[in-house]
């Protein structure tokens, strides 16, 4: 087993939640999430972020309306849907739990 | 100096670089073969295009400004590969299903063509063997008198080459995986890069050396044409040769084969054509030697076919595993044919023999009169088929096996008149040989001093032939005689006589056994 493959499987899981979370409480362009995420060392090269979006988006937890730009092209504002926002919450509460386990785990280890 | 290209990206045009175009161009394509060519990967894809166009826009604050191969690869980088994505999402994520849907299309491949590669795009259109799809066309080229040709030649026109990876992996369809396009591009690199040093290498030859090298190169070229084509015919004239042949031998054999189960197809439907063979052979072990023989005449006109399949269409095979296979094959049909003839020659290494003696009661009798029946089987179809005095007769559908007895005159040591037949036949043993001994009809009548002999023996319905043979033999006491009737020319046997008379001359005549022999008794009247 490679150290990537876990950390790249621990991170997805994770990548999906974070997008909610960039995006819960104001509509966000593509570089403005992938800002947010590359910041936060979540992703390495944008082009995963855009399956990610489409395939949230698909599942009803996204939406999306165009805007004009003054530079460039006109772009793709992401944000919540309500069910998006639910799920949000349910995310929230499972991370806690995970953190919370995983804390619970290793003080018991120490 | 450099070319530049005006391309638009996601509504905003560019100038573009042709090496960085070049480079662009392939990573959507690596992109676009990722995502799919579904709604979900088109909409992914236009993301990602407006992404790009968003950072030529932003670094070409100045409107004027070309795009470079260096801003392409720093997309590239900030981007990502497909491999890239792979890694972020676990690699569990290959959109894989949505390659293997990727729609196929028909190109001439030009990679794996002898003529246009007209029959190698279709097999990697169907996804089948072009070999075999070249000896259909080939088949129905020669059946339809050329027509198929002209099929080939429109498909030749009309279906395009494919020149480029894109193309070549569509041509494929679900092979166009992420990673077969990169190693593709990498070897279309390679290869570019490898005939551009050439292309230099070249350059720094004097100009009569490369003109030297060019008439060599055409020479060169011009002979290799030839011998393909020589190559090509001579593997033209195999095939034809060895694709008759092998009919030939299938159908004999088929032919063979309803010979032997009595089918009526050789002659005509209307007559039942008999087992023949089964009278001779078991029944299976005729099926058995026939497959032999046709598979040890077949496989010599197979491997004939194979070679000329291979010279003309040039393919790679596993030649030693078919060929080693093949001489296996026919050297066991080869022996397998041995121990069959081996087992019918010892249906027929014992003989043996009954015999049936009896005196004819005939005190008054001077002179016996022998005659021949009639032949009742003289009206039936006879068939062309006779092996020592055998002949086969087709009555009422049946066959029926008849055999001529053979029939002597000596002296009797008694004073009666004996008749001895003696009924002989081979088999495996002497008891099998008895057997088919016993099996032999054979019928005379007596009416006083006339012994009517039928003019041949029969083999019983099932029997088989086992060189059966019938000995007459007539003993004559001293100072008796015999007639011998015109028509017993056809049974007498070499009978001795004092005069040393042929066969032929001794019937219709009486002859008198006297102490010295048989002698030729004067007509008194």
């Amino acid at each position: 087993m490679k150290i990537e493959n876990a950390k790249a499987q621990m991170r997805k899981g994770v990548l999906e939640y974070c997008i909610l979370l960039v995006l819960d409480g104001k509509p966000l362009y593509a570089s403005n999430i992938i800002q947010a995420l590359k910041e936060a060392k979540l992703i390495v090269v944008e082009g995963t972020l855009y399956p990610l979006l489409t395939r949230l988006k698909n599942a009803g937890l996204l939406t999306y309306r165009w805007e004009e730009s003054t530079q460039g092209p006109p772009r793709k504002y992401y944000e919540l849907t309500e069910s998006g926002r639910s799920f949000l919450g349910e995310l929230e509460r499972s991370w806690g739990e995970l953190v919370e386990a995983v804390g619970t785990v290793k003080n018991n280890k120490a | 100096m450099k070319k530049t290209f005006t391309i638009n990206i996601s509504g905003t045009v560019f100038h573009i670089e042709e090496d960085a175009y070049d480079v662009l161009q392939k990573y959507l394509i690596n992109l676009k073969n990722h995502f799919g060519n579904n709604e979900e990967g088109k909409e992914i894809i236009a993301d990602i295009e407006a992404r790009i166009a968003e950072i030529f826009s932003e670094k070409s604050v100045d409107k004027k400004m070309v795009v470079s191969i260096d801003m392409v690869n720093e997309i590239v980088e900030v981007m990502g590969t497909p491999e890239d994505f792979a890694e972020e999402e676990g690699e569990e994520e290959q959109p894989s299903s949505a390659e293997s849907k990727r729609k196929r299309r028909l190109y001439r491949d030009p990679d794996h063509r002898v003529l246009g590669g007209v029959c190698g795009g279709l097999s990697a259109y169907f996804n089948m063997d072009p070999v075999i799809l070249r000896i259909i066309f080939a088949v129905v080229i020669l059946a339809t008198s050329g027509a198929g040709l002209l099929a080939y030649l429109i498909l030749w026109i009309a279906v395009p080459k494919a020149i480029n990876t894109t193309q070549r992996l569509e041509m494929r369809g679900q092979e166009a995986t992420v990673k077969n396009i990169e190693k593709s591009i990498k070897e279309e690199v390679a290869e570019v890069k490898e005939s551009y040093k050439k292309f230099k290498e070249s350059d720094t030859y004097s100009k009569g050396k490369k003109s030297m090298a060019g008439a060599g190169d055409v020479v060169y070229s011009g002979t290799k044409v030839l011998l393909r084509v020589i190559v090509i015919i001579i593997g033209v004239v195999l095939i034809i040769s060895g694709f008759f042949g092998l009919l030939g031998i299938i159908s004999s054999v088929a032919i063979g084969q309803s010979f032997v189960d009595g089918w009526p197809l050789i002659w005509s439907p209307e007559i039942h054509v008999p087992g023949i063979f089964n009278h001779f052979v078991e029944p299976g072990t005729v099926t058995f030697g026939l497959i032999s023989i046709g598979l040890l005449t077949g496989l010599p006109l197979l491997a004939l076919l194979f070679i000329g399949t291979k010279l003309v269409f040039n393919y790679k095979t596993n030649n030693a595993a078919i060929g080693l296979s093949m001489v296996a094959l026919w050297l066991i049909s080869l022996v397998a044919l041995i121990v069959v003839s081996a087992g019918q020659v010892g249906n027929y290494k014992s003989q043996s023999s009954i015999t049936d003696n009896s005196t004819i009661s005939c005190d008054s009798c001077q002179t016996l009169y022998l005659k021949l029946g009639e032949d009742k089987y003289e009206d039936y179809a006879e068939l062309d088929f006779d092996i020592n005095d055998f002949k086969m007769m087709v009555v009422d559908g049946d066959e029926v096996m008849l055999g001529q007895p053979r029939l002597d005159v000596v002296k009797s040591g008694s004073n009666n008149f004996t008749i001895n037949i003696k009924k002989a036949s081979r088999g495996s043993s002497r008891e099998n040989a008895k057997e088919s001994a016993e099996d032999i009809i054979y019928n005379y009548e007596i009416n006083d001093s006339t012994l009517l002999f039928d003019p041949y023996f029969i083999l019983d319905d099932e029997g088989k032939w086992r060189d059966q043979d019938v000995d007459i033999t007539i003993k004559v006491p001293e100072g008796k005689a015999i007639y011998l009737g015109e028509k017993m020319v056809k049974i007498i046997h070499d009978i001795e006589n004092v005069s040393n008379t042929w066969d032929s001359d001794m019937v219709g005549k009486i002859w008198e056994m006297k102490p010295e022999g048989l002698t030729l008794k004067e007509v008194e009247n």
